[in-house]
């Protein structure tokens, strides 16, 4: 109750999370509002919006719908956005997880082996992933969970060190449970707040990143993305400024929103720590 | 078309006396897309590279826009009757950029050169017998046997000339040279800023009399296509070169004040686009799956909306610019109903195909969505593929693939730039060029080889209308467009394209209008 | 003095970082489809066996895998990036060529977003709860949740195209043969765009933690002190808490270094920057292996100096973790 309290009185959070449902209602509902699909060729191509009947944001270069394009890249954000994130919770959490806990060199290599991915420069190393296993919606979202743990494997790795410290661990461990235990069952659960809020973040980022991937050509063909209709509008931006401009206020919008519900979640879930620890 | 005679043309210096209201003096900004790999000719042959290389270096012709040789090393030239010596005089003031004599002897070298790295012009010089250097300025031609096409063979970019005293003995490759490219042509390369811009100067000792007009020229490397058209309309550069904006954006362009477009300069290539089909296996292999593809595409409609209307939708494998071309086929127009029919007939079960889109830019993109698209329509379902450069060459070149966009020149002759396509003996894994498509049909394999050694223009005209005929009917790859790729200028710059090879060989006789 | 014994075993570190860097690297450039010597007679639009044959022979391409990774590693410790056939140039050339490029834009980006970002956040956080606290916060909101390529293609259309005050792309007038202070200012100019829309982008990361340590840092019991002696609230707050505050924000700084090096690769993409994140894309689509790699190790490398900056500036901040690993 308290929670749902304290994130309430975060007006910038309510508002985040309602524009949040409104892009995931819309993601859900999309072929009932639009049976052809994305890419069916409606109209003359270039209609500017409301130019024709029911077509609000007008037509693309090709005469497709912009805002059913709009609507089915929903789906893929969102859902590129969260898998990806959960692949690299996935990596992240383990990693950091084992670091903090057992400390000495797991730690050690743990560390370097973070450090390591974190000296690559990650959207570098997003092309070449994307470009190798050829772009897919798989391969896109794999190779965004791969540039995209190290912060969580950092993050999760302080808290499990600073929960290990606390006086009921020891308890546990004088009370004879195994370490695998200690870790799952005690310490890890003290750390889900934290993790939660970076998650909401990350999902944002890689919203971000998978639409840059995109405009830079490196999209899955088969699929309508946000990115994809920027990066596919770009060279008509001055004749057409609705084909990119729609897409990229999605991005924007569903972006912020997520970052706005992170920080309500921070306040809600961490009120001792106000606002930090985001790299 | 008549029988080759024994024809001299003399040079004269005809079109240099022309007009006499050019003015010399000027800098012309040029785009470049992408940034050449490197500017020596006779190693590398992408498209960049010709078009800042041709300025550079020089063929022993050059080509007007119906494709009839001009003067261009050599100042005339005798093919004889029975079509097995082709004799060419040299232009004897030519000099090198370094100041070294042009003479037949660079030829000599050249040919030898270019057999060791140049693929298209090997096929060629294969029916060359020998050749032969009475003088230091005649070079005689024997042939293994008569080859109307091989006078098309002599442009810069297939047979660029090459200095002898530079490269003789050293390993081409590595050669230090090559980053500084020493040519005959009327400009001299002066710098590269890899990543901006490569600088080429007049060439005061050009052996043509006063020519050529400007005084420097600017290749700007630009690599994004939004940014190209901004450096246009803000007046960074005068020339956008076909293909280098985004079709989108020409009509803006041209709707600027001052600004005049051409389709002309690429007459000799007539690029021309068609997605290979896969003869060997999946519904593609089936003749009347291949039939109903052509049936379910609206070419016209990709024409219109995808290229904005610039281009022409092919009639069969030769471009209606390109010698000996017919129309008497089956034209394939779209009848969805059509398609659905034949689908019907073969009893097309659903199976997915693989669509592998060409990766050079949004148009083709759009192109390859549009087709899935219109393929969808009839019931196929088609699964799009993504790849760069480097992806679609080895998925081409390795038979990989169901549906593949390509586009190949022509070079103005169809024993050129056709047949290499669809004959049996140009099924070989590994290049992308080839026949990739897998289509095998002895008979006309007989003919596509009858009519490239003919020497009788008519009888070779026959032939290749019973090929076209035929092939038309098999579908062996679907012909998309005959692309055009309009070039955009200021108005202000005169006699910008004057060859069928357009901007690859044309600054020499631009000037600006002041 | 302090400084420089840790700063030595972060450069051996270091050194074995990038070593492990080309490695996998290397395992993951081959892993793409097709090879140089196939793009190259791709784009020569005819190609024949013989060809193909003989550019793999010429580029080392015919020998066995482990031959040519021995190869690259024993170039790459001997700080021989190698040579790059396509572009007919050593990779080292190529790279240095372009590296005072990527470097001005990044280290001005850099800078542009830590100082402003800091700035900023000490504005808000100065204003909390207050009508400038949530206008320069939801500004930073808005550039966090932006599209890098999206800001960048705004930015030209408005103060390139429309406005025409500063130039959209490249890095210099071409052609225009300046020297001095003129060409030090059109470079200038040519940088402000791509500068900072990739700095505002990290302004925003930077300007939200800032705010926020201050915040925290403010209510610390020696803040409360300081004001219990009566000093005033600016110098509390320079003196006490910024400097206190600002140790997170430069971590971070550390840590988005790779981010903004990568960012770097968009960024010279819209404003068409000759530097090597664009060398890295274009020799990525030509499978011009020798020359990826090397942009590879070199931006790593930048990213390991831009950690050991920011290690430097936090020693300077905060003398108390002098001795410290």
């Amino acid at each position: 109750m308290s929670f749902w309290k304290r994130f309430s009185t975060n007006r910038g959070a309510v508002f985040g999370l309602i524009l949040l449902f409104l892009v995931i209602a819309i993601a859900l509902l999309a072929p009932f509002m639009f049976p052809r699909g994305p890419w069916a060729m409606v109209q003359r191509p270039f209609l500017a919006p409301f130019d024709a009947a029911g077509l609000y944001l007008g037509t693309d270069t090709l005469g497709r719908d912009v805002l059913s394009g709009l609507v089915y890249g929903a789906r893929v954000s969102l859902l590129v956005g969260l898998i990806s994130t959960v692949m690299a919770l996935c990596i992240g959490v383990p990693l950091g997880a084992l670091a903090g806990f057992y400390g000495g060199w797991v730690d050690e290599c743990a560390m370097r082996f973070t450090e390591f991915f974190q000296t690559i420069p990650n959207f570098a190393l997003a092309i070449v992933l994307v470009a190798i296993l050829e772009p897919s919606l798989g391969s896109i979202t794999l190779s965004i969970a791969i540039v995209s743990w190290p912060p969580v494997a950092r993050l999760v790795r302080a808290e499990v060190m600073s929960v290990t410290k606390r006086e009921y661990i020891d308890a546990a461990r004088l009370a004879g449970l195994s370490n695998m235990k200690i870790l799952i069952g005690q310490v890890l659960p003290n750390t889900v707040s934290p993790i939660i809020v970076m998650a909401s973040l990350m999902v944002a980022t890689a919203i971000l990143l998978e639409s840059s991937l995109s405009f830079l050509g490196l999209g899955d063909p088969n699929i309508m993305s946000w990115g994809y209709q920027v990066g596919a509008a770009r060279t008509v931006i001055r004749t057409a400024w609705w084909l990119s401009f729609f897409p990229g206020l999605a991005i924007i919008l569903t972006v912020l929103a997520l970052n706005l519900i992170g920080e309500g979640l921070n306040d809600a879930l961490n009120p001792h720590l106000s606002r930090k620890g985001r790299a | 078309m008549k029988l080759l005679k024994l024809t001299t043309f003399l040079v004269a210096s005809a079109f240099a006396t022309q007009l006499a209201a050019q003015e010399a003096g000027g800098r012309l900004d040029v785009i470049v897309q992408p940034e050449p790999p490197g500017l020596m000719m006779g190693l590398t042959q992408n498209g960049p590279t010709q078009m800042v290389g041709g300025q550079i270096y020089e063929g022993l012709l050059r080509y007007d826009g119906d494709l009839n040789p001009q003067p261009g090393l050599a100042k005339s030239w005798e093919i004889a009757e029975d079509g097995m010596t082709y004799t060419f005089h040299l232009n004897e003031n030519v000099k090198w950029h370094d100041g070294a004599p042009f003479t037949a002897a660079d030829v000599v070298f050249s040919l030898g050169f270019l057999d060791g790295t140049h693929p298209r012009f090997r096929a060629n010089y294969a029916h060359v017998d020998s050749v032969e250097t009475p003088d230091d300025y005649t070079v005689i031609f024997h042939m293994k046997e008569s080859y109307g096409p091989f006078i098309n063979a002599f442009e810069v970019g297939s047979m660029p000339m090459l200095p002898k005293h530079i490269y003789e003995g050293t390993d081409y490759a590595t050669n230090p040279a090559n980053s500084t490219p020493i040519g005959t042509g009327p400009f001299k390369f002066d710098e590269w800023q890899k990543g901006s811009f490569i600088h080429l100067v007049k060439n005061d000792d050009y052996y043509v009399e006063g020519l050529p007009y400007l005084d420097e020229v600017f290749y700007r490397v630009i690599p994004d296509a939004a940014s190209r058209a901004v450096a246009f309309e803000t007046g960074e550069v005068d020339v956008v070169p076909g293909g280098a904006v985004e079709n989108w954006d020409v009509p803006r362009l041209a709707a600027m004040d001052n600004v005049c477009t051409t389709t002309k300069g690429w007459e000799f290539f007539a690029p021309h686009a068609w997605m290979w089909l896969n003869n060997r296996q999946g519904p593609t292999a089936d003749k009347r799956f291949r039939q109903a593809l052509m049936y379910a595409m609206d070419r016209e409609f990709m024409k219109d909306v995808v290229w904005n209307g610039y281009g022409t939708v092919p009639t069969g494998p030769v471009s209606s610019k390109t010698n000996f071309y017919s129309d008497d086929v089956t034209h394939y127009t779209h009848d969805p109903e059509k398609a659905k029919a034949l689908l019907a007939e073969m009893g097309y079960d659903g199976t997915p195909i693989r669509l592998l889109p060409l990766p050079y830019g949004e148009t083709w993109a759009r192109w390859a969505e549009a087709v899935k698209q219109n393929l969808e329509e009839v019931g196929i379902k088609v699964d799009m593929e993504s790849t760069d450069v480097a992806g679609w060459n080895e998925k081409t070149a390795q038979w990989d693939y169901d549906l593949a966009f390509t586009y190949l020149y022509q070079y103005g002759d169809p024993a050129l730039g056709v047949s290499r396509t669809y004959t049996a003996d140009q099924i070989v894994k590994g290049s992308p060029w080839n026949n990739v498509e897998g289509y095998e049909n002895p008979e006309l394999d007989k003919k596509w080889a009858a009519a490239a050694v003919s020497a009788s223009n008519t009888e070779r005209q026959d032939i290749y209308n019973e090929i076209q005929k035929e092939i038309v009917d098999d579908v062996p790859v679907a012909w998309m467009m005959e692309l055009e790729f309009p070039t955009i200028y200021r108005c202000g710059v005169q006699d910008l394209i004057s060859t069928g090879i357009g901007l690859n060989d044309g600054l020499r006789s631009a000037w600006i209008q002041k | 003095m302090a400084i420089l014994g840790p700063i030595l075993g972060r450069l051996l570190k270091a050194a074995i970082t990038l070593l492990a860097i080309a490695i996998l690297n290397f395992f993951l450039i081959h892993a793409a489809p097709g090879d140089p010597a196939a793009v190259i007679a791709g784009e020569a639009g005819a190609a024949d066996e013989q060809m193909i044959a003989d550019l793999r022979a010429q580029f080392g391409l015919d020998q066995p895998f482990y031959v040519q990774l021995a190869r690259y590693v024993g170039n790459v410790v001997t700080l021989d990036l190698g040579y790059s056939f396509r572009q007919g140039a050593p990779v080292l050339d190529l790279i240095l060529d372009r590296l005072p490029a990527t470097l001005l834009l990044t280290l001005t980006a850099f800078g542009i977003s830590l100082v402003g970002g800091i700035a900023m956040g000490v504005a808000a956080s100065a204003r909390v709860g207050k009508i400038g606290d949530s206008l320069l916060t939801g500004f930073a909101l808005l550039f966090y949740a932006t599209p890098l390529y999206w800001a960048a293609l705004m930015a030209v259309l408005v103060f390139s195209v429309n406005l025409g005050w500063l130039p959209g792309f490249g890095y210099e007038t071409v052609g225009a043969n300046y020297t001095g202070l003129t060409r030090m200012w059109d470079i200038l100019s040519h940088l402000v765009l791509p500068a900072s829309t990739l700095g505002l982008f990290f302004m925003a990361v930077y300007m939200r933690m800032t705010r926020a340590s201050m915040l925290e840092v403010g209510q610390q019991d020696f803040v409360k002190t300081a004001r219990a002696k009566g000093l005033a609230d600016p110098i509390i707050r320079r003196r006490h808490i910024l400097r206190n505050a600002l140790l997170p924000v430069v971590t971070l700084a550390g840590l988005q270094a790779g981010q903004l090096v990568g960012g770097a690769v968009l960024t010279e993409t819209v404003f068409a920057w000759p530097g090597i994140g664009r060398l890295m894309f274009e020799s990525l689509a030509a499978r011009d292996y020798n020359t990826i790699l090397g942009v590879f190790l070199v931006s790593a490398a930048m990213v390991i100096v831009f950690n050991i900056i920011t290690d430097i500036v936090y020693r300077l901040i905060d003398p108390r973790i002098g001795h410290k690993a």
